[in-house]
């Protein structure tokens, strides 16, 4: 039973994505970074695109992709404890709307990149870095450990 | 005003029938099958407007709330860093040192949330008191040297705490006076434990008495009492159903209900809370479609329910349940932990709050803890369900009975209630209480608070959104003698962190009038976080 909890969700952060607030959250901080970015002077226009998209999607792969398990106890005996946090999204439920925001921001990240970068500095990087952070998100890589990195 | 909604009922579409909730997507509940089942009950229903609120925050407040967490998330992962490297000392259990080649003993992520968010506001928490919990309390002060990792009592008492957070609603939790002598007496004659389980030798005359007296009380043909709360609802619910049987629970359920659902087998399906639109469509496909793969009939259909929700200060929507209920013949179980003896004319719970007949309940399970002043807890229906509980309750048959005093101080208090010793002081409490709680409600809304629930409850959240302010509001009301009871993540949903009153019939108007300006001076003069959200009202300056 979930104890000291006064609902019957059994893991509560398969339901953190799923509101307003925390994706407009995400935007602000995504701008906030970007502006942090280039208020520094040395940094170009380009270097600080390409710089934000590769810091918004390393984050995005850390935080989504490789921490593991919930940061409380659960009452199911912690099955969740291998499942990365886009795994337990909505229970492994696919195409879901929270996913769908989260799949179509490091995109929308992308294409204003490559604008500003004139589609031609940086490409590989951004793109490198964008395939890093999409291809997890595919439902054919759900619960998948390439080379057995982070599987335990 | 007998029947106002009774006449106007036109190709069933029922008028003047307001549910005015503001989450709700229908205004009007209206689907024709459940409104001429309630209306055609031959008995005319006192149709009270069910005015419950549960306002959403403003988009800013949400996403400073998600800020907040996202902050402390990041100062969670550089502390543990930090821990880690070495450079900052580490209080939580660790491995040994010749261990750590073995599989981890700890889940350390797991414990993330505790050691970085809770640890640094466990103050507000498991504050031990030394007085009893009437309307105002003495609390042991204690500090911490180290950031609330350990705590020293410094000997001093804060007196005199006004207790907004005890389950004390008709004010008999208090110390020792004279119209408690009958407990002194059976405390003196019968002793304290019971020392055998109701089977056995643990079934008193003072347990007979207080059955019939809480069968009397609720109107029904007979109860049974048992000596903890949580385990009536734990030990009784798997004597009820089983495998092969379908458990309707509502979302918001209390512990001892999904543990005692949990235990007994049956097929457990959820319910948005309070949503009969949720409800019927899971009975209709219960009843249309049976069991899973093979198709047969559920053997029985069991709806749980509470009568007033602690964490939301909502009433369940008992008429519109008894018309579900008998539309498609399933059964009915409510926990009326909260609601018995503080709601209702003459505090007989929700049942009478809403004028129904208790024998429209199956099953009324209520607890002696809150309005009582005592402990234990009851099941009441029918006399040949109460009969077979008495033998086939997992509580009768393994756990101690009520000791005697306890079951003195209930039949006591439920005298008082009743009038039966003599005096309307019962009566003038459960009025106090009603008056109390929409006092105090709408000096909360007045201010423009964002407070969950139905007007009538006196289980009151209010809303605080954000993690630090959590820890502020107890630690600040706490420095001007009130003590609230704060619930944040993961007890609630994550951007929802709230404050809960209980309001107490016996708190007078002076007490009930400190918290909200307290909590409105906390903005301008201390430069303290601002808690004023709702769009409802005028904000005061």
């Amino acid at each position: 039973m979930n104890v000291g909890v006064a609902h019957s969700e059994v893991n509560p952060n398969t339901q953190v994505m799923n509101s307003w607030g925390i994706w407009l959250a995400y935007i602000i901080l995504v701008r906030l970074l970007h502006v942090v970015l280039l208020s520094i002077p040395f940094f170009s226009i380009l270097v600080v695109w390409t710089l934000t998209n590769v810091i918004h999607n390393l984050a995005m792969y850390v935080f989504l992709h490789t921490v593991k398990g919930t940061p409380f106890e659960t009452p199911n005996q912690g099955k969740p404890r291998l499942l990365t946090h886009w795994e337990q999204m909505d229970y492994g439920l696919q195409f879901t709307s929270s996913c769908k925001f989260l799949s179509i921001s490091p995109i929308v990240l992308y294409l204003l990149a490559s604008f500003y970068t004139k589609y031609a500095a940086h490409f590989l990087i951004n793109t490198a870095s964008l395939l890093s952070v999409l291809l997890p998100k595919l439902p054919q890589f759900h619960g998948v450990r390439l080379f057995g990195i982070n599987k335990y | 005003m007998a029947n106002p909604g009774g006449g106007a009922i036109c190709n069933g579409n029922l008028h003047k029938h307001e549910k005015q909730s503001d989450g709700s997507p229908s205004g009007n509940c209206v689907k024709n099958g459940i409104v001429k089942e309630a209306q055609q009950n031959g008995r005319p229903h006192f149709y009270k407007p069910i005015v419950e609120s549960f306002e959403e925050a403003p988009l800013h407040v949400m996403v400073f709330t998600y800020l907040g967490y996202g902050l402390g998330t990041l100062f969670g992962y550089l502390r543990d860093f930090l821990r880690s490297c070495g450079l900052e000392k580490c209080n939580a259990a660790i491995e040994r040192e010749e261990q750590k080649d073995f599989v981890p003993l700890y889940q350390n992520f797991e414990n993330f949330y505790t050691r970085n968010l809770y640890m640094r506001i466990r103050d507000n928490w498991n504050r031990p008191i030394c007085s009893a919990p009437g309307s105002q309390f003495d609390v042991m002060e204690r500090v911490s040297d180290d950031y609330n990792w350990t705590f020293r009592f410094t000997g001093r008492i804060i007196k005199d705490v006004i207790n907004m957070g005890s389950y004390n609603f008709l004010g008999l939790a208090a110390s020792y006076d004279e119209s408690m002598r009958t407990v002194k007496d059976v405390l003196e004659d019968y002793g304290l434990g019971v020392a055998s389980t109701r089977h056995e030798m643990g079934t008193l005359d003072k347990h007979e008495e207080l059955e019939n007296l809480v069968a009397k009380f609720l109107n029904v043909e007979a109860a049974m009492v048992f000596g903890m709360g949580f385990a009536t609802n734990s030990m009784n619910i798997p004597a009820l159903v089983g495998k092969g049987c379908l458990i309707l629970s509502d979302e918001l359920n209390h512990a001892s209900l999904v543990l005692g659902a949990r235990l007994s087998g049956a097929t457990i399906r959820i319910f948005k809370h309070n949503n009969m639109q949720s409800l019927e469509k899971l009975l209709r496909d219960a009843v249309i479609y049976g069991q899973p793969r093979i198709r047969r009939a559920w053997k029985k259909i069991l709806i749980l329910v509470e009568g007033i929700y602690s964490m939301e200060g909502s009433i369940v929507d008992l008429p519109q349940i008894v018309a579900l209920k008998k539309k498609y013949k399933a059964y009915l179980y409510i926990d009326e932990a909260h609601s018995i003896g503080s709601v209702g004319p003459t505090g007989r719970g929700v049942v009478e709050f809403f004028g129904l007949d208790p024998r429209d309940v199956d099953v009324l399970m209520g607890t002696f803890t809150k309005s009582f002043g005592a402990a234990g807890g009851y099941i009441a229906g029918r006399k040949d369900l109460v009969d077979y509980l008495r033998v086939h309750s997992h509580s009768a048959v393994y756990a101690t009975s009520m000791s005697p005093p306890v079951a003195e101080q209930i039949i006591r208090s439920m005298k008082f209630i009743m009038g039966l010793d003599g005096t309307t002081q019962g009566l003038q409490r459960v009025r106090q209480l009603a008056k109390n709680t929409r006092y105090f409600r709408q000096r909360l809304n007045e201010m423009g608070f964002i407070i969950y629930g139905n007007e009538e409850s006196p289980v009151i959240p209010l809303l605080l959104y954000m993690p630090a302010k959590v820890a502020a509001f107890a630690r600040h009301l706490l420095n001007r003698k009130i003590g609230v009871v704060v619930v944040g993540f993961p007890a609630t949903p994550l951007a929802e962190a709230r404050a809960r009153f209980c309001v107490s019939a016996a708190h007078t108007r002076e007490m009930l009038d400190t918290v909200p300006s307290l909590s409105t001076k906390l903005d301008i003069k201390n430069n303290l976080p601002m808690i004023i959200y709702s769009n409802n009202s005028s904000p005061i300056g």
